[in-house]
C-alpha cells in the first residue's frame, strides 16, 4: 500500500473506507475487519487502524458494538450525506484545478461534459 | 541444564567420532595383524598398530579437551554466540554444562582407550602365550622409572584418574583465559600473548599449589593430585561464570 | 517498559552509544532510524543483554536487564546466528528448548506463509530465506519486547508486504516492538513513533501521527532534516 507520508495515515485509510462506504461497496450494516486485521490488511499500525475506527465513528458512519466489532452504519442518509460531502470536496478540487488554469466556470462544465462524451466514445 | 548440555554435545559429537573412526581402524589393522601373526605381513603391522593406537589414546583424550575450548571460543567470539548467550541461562549453567561436557567426555575417552588397550594387551599375550612374562617386564620398566605404583586395578585407576583430572584442571585454565580475554582484553594490544601467558602462568600456579599439598608416596600421592586438580577446575569454573556473567559482551 | 538510562558503550577510543537515556513504552511499534554505524544495534543488543555496557543501565520492567528479561525479551540480530549444522527444524527445536513462550505451531505457520521447508539447512539458505526464518523463529515467540534488529535486510521487494503483515499481527496493547532500519520507507506506515540516533546519541522521539499533523512533513522528511547535511559533509 502506497501512502502520502505526510498526511496522517489515519486520514488516508479512513478516506478510502468511507469511499468503499459510500460506493457500496461496503454495505450497510456489515461488519468491518477487526482492528488488528484492518491494521494487516493495509500495512499500517494497529494504533492508527484504531484511530481510523475513532474518526468514522466520530463521523456516525461506522458504530462499534462492544464485543461486536465495528459496523457500516444502517443509517442510509447518513451515508448519503458523506456521500454528498465527498462528492462536493471532489467537484471543489476540480473547478480549484480549472480555475488555477485561468479558466470559469463555465469552462469547467463543458470539459466535463466533453470527458463524459470522450468516456462513452471510448465504449 | 540439561538442554545446554544437550547442545553442547551436538557441538563436539562430530570430532568425537572421527577419533572413534580412526581407533576403529588402527584397531582393525592390530587384530589383522594378530590374525598374521606368523606372516613377516603381521609382524610389521602389529607394533605400528600399537604404536598407532597408543598415540590416538592420549591425542584423543587431548582433542577433546582442546576442542571444548575452541567451541568456547567460538561462542564467545563469532555470530553463532547470539544463539547461546540470548537464552534465558545464567553464565553459571553455560560454563558449567560445557565444562561438564567436557569432563564427562575426558572421563568416558580415558576409560575407553584404557579398557581398549588392557583388552588389546590381553589378546596379543593370550596369542603369543607370555602373559605373565609380559607384566614382569613392564613392572621392572616402571621400577626403571621409579615409579612406585603397583600394577594392581587400584594402582592402574590412581594413574588414570591423576593423569585424566590433571588433563581436565587443564583445559578449565584455557577456559578461564580465553574468557578472560574475550570479555576483557579484547580488541587490546598483545590480547593474544597475554592470554597465553596467563595460561602458562596458571598452569605453573596450579602445579605449584599441587605440590604443595600434603602428599604420600604412590597412590595416596595420585589420589591427593587427582582431586586437588578437581578442587582447581571447581575454582577456575566459578571465576569463568563470574568474569563471563559480569564483562562478556559477544 | 524498555528504560536506558545514560547508556554508553565504548569499543577502544570510539563511542558507538553516547549517553542514551530514553524509555520505550509499550503498546506502540518504533522504528529506530540511523544511517550504518549510528549505534542502534549496539543500543539493541545491551537492551538485549548480549553487551555490557561501558557505563550507564538500561531496564526492562524496572529490572536491570539479563537472566530474567531475556525471558521476555525477543531479539533478531541483523546477523544469521544458527549453528552450521542446523536445519530449520533445528532452529525450532532449539527455540522450542529455550523459551516458555515459544510456540512450534505458530513457527510452522509462519514458515508456510514465508514458504520454508522444516528440512532445509540452514548452511544452504539464500540471504533472502535466512533473513525469513529469523523472522519467523522469533515472531514465533510470544515475548513483551521484539527488537528486530534490519528485519527488511535481504529480503525482496514482494516479500516484503508479507513480513511486515507479520510484524504487525504481533503488536498488540501489551507488546513493544522496536524495529530499527536504514529503509526509512518500510516504516513509514508500519511504526507510529520513530527514534532518531545520530553518532551514537539520541536526536529525539517523535509520534508519527502528530507530526504529519502538525508539522506535515513524513518519517522520511524528519530523516532527511536530521541526517542530511551530515551525508554531504562526509562525502
Amino acid at each position: 500500500m502506497d501512502y502520502n507520508p505526510t498526511i496522517p495515515i489515519w486520514v488516508q485509510v479512513s478516506t478510502m473506507l468511507r469511499r468503499q462506504i459510500c460506493a457500496g461497496t461496503l454495505s450497510p450494516g456489515s461488519k468491518l475487519p477487526g482492528g488488528r486485521d484492518l491494521a494487516a490488511e493495509y500495512g499500517i499500525n494497529p494504533n492508527t487502524a484504531a484511530r481510523v475506527y475513532q474518526e468514522l465513528e466520530r463521523e456516525g458512519i461506522c458504530t462499534t458494538k462492544r464485543g461486536m466489532g465495528t459496523f457500516v452504519t444502517q443509517d442510509e442518509n447518513k451515508i448519503k450525506e458523506v456521500r454528498t460531502q465527498m462528492a462536493g470536496d471532489a467537484a471543489r478540487a476540480y473547478l480549484a484545478e480549472i480555475h488555477g488554469l485561468g479558466l470559469r466556470t463555465e469552462d469547467a462544465i463543458r470539459m466535463l461534459e466533453t470527458a463524459e462524451g470522450g468516456k462513452d466514445a471510448e465504449k | 541444564m540439561t538442554k545446554l548440555l544437550k547442545y553442547e554435545i551436538k557441538k563436539t559429537w562430530l570430532t568425537k567420532l572421527i577419533v572413534l573412526g580412526i581407533t576403529g581402524v588402527a584397531e582393525l589393522a592390530f587384530l589383522l595383524g594378530l590374525c598374521l601373526k606368523d606372516s613377516s605381513a603381521g609382524e610389521k603391522i602389529i607394533p605400528v598398530s600399537i604404536l598407532t593406537l597408543v598415540m590416538i589414546a592420549f591425542g584423543g583424550v587431548m582433542v577433546i579437551g582442546i576442542q571444548s575450548v575452541l567451541t568456547l571460543h567460538r561462542d564467545m567470539n563469532t555470530k553463532q554466540g547470539y544463539m547461546l548467550f540470548m537464552t534465558p541461562r545464567s553464565s553459571y549453567q553455560i560454563v558449567g554444562a560445557k565444562m561438564l561436557e567436557n569432563g564427562i567426555s575426558i572421563a568416558l575417552s580415558g576409560v575407553f582407550f584404557f579398557a581398549l588397550g588392557f583388552l588389546d594387551i590381553t589378546l596379543m599375550f593370550a596369542r603369543y602365550g607370555e602373559l605373565a612374562e609380559l607384566w614382569k617386564r613392564i613392572r621392572e620398566l616402571l621400577d626403571m622409572f621409579r615409579v612406585e605404583v603397583p600394577i594392581t586395578p587400584a594402582g592402574i585407576g590412581a594413574v588414570i584418574f591423576a593423569s585424566l583430572a590433571s588433563w581436565l584442571a587443564t583445559v578449565t585454565i584455557a577456559y578461564l583465559a580465553d574468557i578472560i580475554s574475550s570479555a576483557l582484553l579484547n580488541g587490546k594490544k598483545f590480547n593474544g600473548i597475554l592470554t597465553f601467558v596467563l595460561f602458562i602462568a596458571l598452569n605453573i600456579l596450579m602445579n605449584y599449589m599441587l605440590r604443595a599439598l600434603p602428599s604420600g608416596q604412590g597412590i595416596t600421592q595420585l589420589v591427593v593430585i587427582g582431586v586437588g586438580s578437581l578442587v582447581f577446575s571447581v575454582i577456575m569454573y566459578i571465576a569463568s561464570s563470574i568474569l563471563m556473567e559480569r564483562y562478556l559482551s559477544v | 517498559m524498555l528504560k536506558s538510562e545514560e547508556l554508553t558503550k565504548k569499543f577502544g577510543g570510539k563511542t558507538a552509544v553516547d549517553h542514551v537515556s530514553m524509555e520505550l513504552e509499550k503498546g506502540h511499534i518504533y522504528a529506530m532510524l540511523g544511517p550504518n554505524g549510528s549505534g542502534k544495534t549496539t543500543w539493541m543488543k545491551m537492551a538485549a543483554g548480549l553487551m555490557k555496557p561501558t557505563s550507564g543501565t538500561v531496564s526492562f520492567e524496572g529490572m536491570p536487564v539479563g537472566l530474567e528479561s531475556r525471558k521476555h525479551v525477543a531479539y533478531m540480530s541483523t546477523e544469521p546466528y544458527f549453528y552450521s549444522w542446523m536445519t530449520i527444524r533445528d532452529v525450532g527445536q532449539y527455540y522450542e528448548d529455550f523459551f516458555d513462550d515459544f510456540s512450534m505451531e505458530k513457527y510452522r505457520q509462519l514458515l508456510r506463509e514465508m514458504e520454508l521447508e522444516e528440512e532445509m539447512k540452514t548452511k544452504t539458505l539464500s540471504s533472502g530465506m535466512a533473513a525469513k526464518l529469523k523472522i519467523a523463529v522469533t515472531l514465533a515467540r510470544d515475548a513483551s519486547v521484539y527488537m528486530l534488529d534490519e528485519p527488511f535486510n535481504g529480503i525482496d521487494l514482494l516479500a516484503r508486504d508479507e513480513i511486515r503483515r507479520c510484524i504487525i499481527s504481533e503488536a498488540a496493547e501489551d507488546k513493544l516492538l522496536l524495529l530499527s532500519s536504514h529503509l526509512v520507507e518500510e516504516m513509514e506506515a508500519v511504526a507510529d513513533r520513530a527514534v532518531f540516533i545520530k553518532y551514537g546519541k539520541l536526536v529525539e522521539v517523535r509520534d508519527l501521527e502528530e507530526m504529519r499533523l502538525t508539522d506535515g512533513v513524513s518519517m522520511a522528511d524528519r530523516y532527511r532534516e536530521i541526517y542530511g547535511h551530515t551525508e554531504v559533509k562526509q562525502a
